[in-house]
């Protein structure tokens, strides 16, 4: 994509993609791009450091080994207490989905490198997967009674002509502010980390300094920030999911 | 903003398909079940490792108890064998004490009779010695025979008043 000069030291300009190889198949645009790129190297680092950091035959773990289970019993811990024994089937995927947000939140924060979950189309599809996924487990479970989950019992009859449409409405809202969320605090915290790094840039004699050590301390924000938000989205999933088998 | 611009969403969408596909099965089917696996050994070993304990420490609380009965047993068997052996000591000597009683008894009778028998013997010597005394002495004084009997009976008379 063709930026303009204007556009060179815009805060957004970090997130513009940039194709690698040009690829079509079919008519589609399915180039590897640097946000492809960020997300391979997001799935490499969470599968070369589960894989290489567990050996399957120590008793005692050594200190990457305890990251390794620490993940995995977090995870593990955060299904039981939401959804309790139902739960253990989606842990792979629960599971996954939390690795993938945070360490691509995680390579997003290493300096030149690009967050793919700062763009709604990522987020949003991996919300749409939980949506359509829990909606379907809801249907699967319950059948034709999943549409109970709309109607909320010991509420004033009247109340339902409102109240019906509001619960639809904040199910179907799901998706939007599940990858809303994520997204926009991506995006506003590297556009906040760019804008600070101009002033940097910009400031004239040593008074640099002050905005270098804001960028400091915002970095450790976003890591929280990071980690957050990968967590945020992984305890909804599990909500959502818990919602599917106990309507209400 | 470059989120909005849809040249690239089919790319990053295939992408994230991609990826994400990838890593949700080797995450499913090898680094969860490895993890998992871990986890297990660890716990089973665990608890094994507390029920070896547990069964140690009955073990141990057992081989206590049989200790304490065996040295009470001991302990008895001893004040037992002790009891058995004073008696028997004091049984041992007291017999032995009989016996010697009875041996000096034997040895003081005999001694008694021996001295008896001495004495006897003395003093038949004695008189016999004063009945050849008081013979010699009359046949000097006398010419006159008597007989050894009637010298016997005169000295015994004698002697009888004397006594």
């Amino acid at each position: 994509m063709a930026s303009k000069d204007g556009e060179k030291h815009s805060p957004l300009e970090q997130f513009e993609i940039i194709p690698m190889t040009h690829n079509k198949i079919g008519g589609y645009d399915i180039s590897f791009t640097n946000s492809s790129l960020s997300m391979v190297i997001t799935v490499a680092v969470i599968t070369l450091f589960l894989t290489l950091t567990v050996n399957p035959r120590s008793i005692v773990p050594n200190r990457l080994q305890l990251v390794s289970e620490l993940m995995y019993n977090f995870i593990a811990q955060l299904l039981s207490d939401t959804v309790g024994n139902n739960g253990k089937k989606y842990f792979p995927f629960v599971f996954s989905l939390f690795m993938f947000v945070l360490i691509g939140n995680m390579v997003g924060m290493v300096p030149y490198q690009f967050t793919f979950t700062s763009h709604i189309i990522v987020t949003f599809a991996l919300a749409s997967v939980v949506f359509i996924g829990v909606t379907i487990l809801g249907f699967l479970n319950h059948g034709i009674k999943f549409f109970t989950f709309f109607y909320i019992p010991g509420v004033p009859f009247y109340m339902h002509p409102l109240l019906i449409p509001i619960e639809v409405i904040s199910y179907l809202s799901r998706p939007i502010s599940l990858s809303v969320r994520l997204f926009a605090n991506m995006l506003a915290g590297h556009t906040l980390l760019k804008v600070f790094a101009g002033f940097v840039v910009a400031m004239p004699f040593f008074t640099g300094v002050l905005p270098l050590v804001f960028i400091v301390a915002l970095t450790g924000l976003e890591i929280l920030i990071a980690f957050l938000q990968a967590y945020v989205f992984a305890i909804l999933t599990c909500l959502y999911i818990n919602d599917a088998y106990h309507l209400h | 903003m470059p989120q909005l611009n849809p040249e690239f969403f089919v790319s990053q969408l295939f992408w994230l398909v991609v990826t994400f596909s990838f890593l949700l099965v080797f995450l499913w089917r090898i680094s969860l079940p490895r993890i998992g696996s871990v986890l297990d050994k660890r716990e089973r070993k665990i608890s094994e490792d507390l029920a070896t304990a547990k069964k140690l420490q009955a073990e141990a609380e057992n081989i206590q108890e049989q200790i304490d009965s065996q040295l009470i047993q001991a302990r008895s068997q001893a004040t037992n064998i002790l009891k058995q052996t004073s008696n028997s000591l004091q049984n041992k000597a007291g017999e032995e004490l009989e016996n010697l009683d009875k041996e000096l008894d034997l040895k003081i009778n005999d001694s008694a009779k021996t001295i008896e028998k001495n004495k006897k013997e003395s003093l038949e010597n004695i008189e016999n010695q004063i009945n050849d005394i008081t013979k010699l002495t009359l046949s000097k004084i006398i010419k006159l025979n008597i007989s050894d009997e009637e010298i016997k009976k005169a000295v015994k008379s004698a002697g009888r008043s004397v006594n």
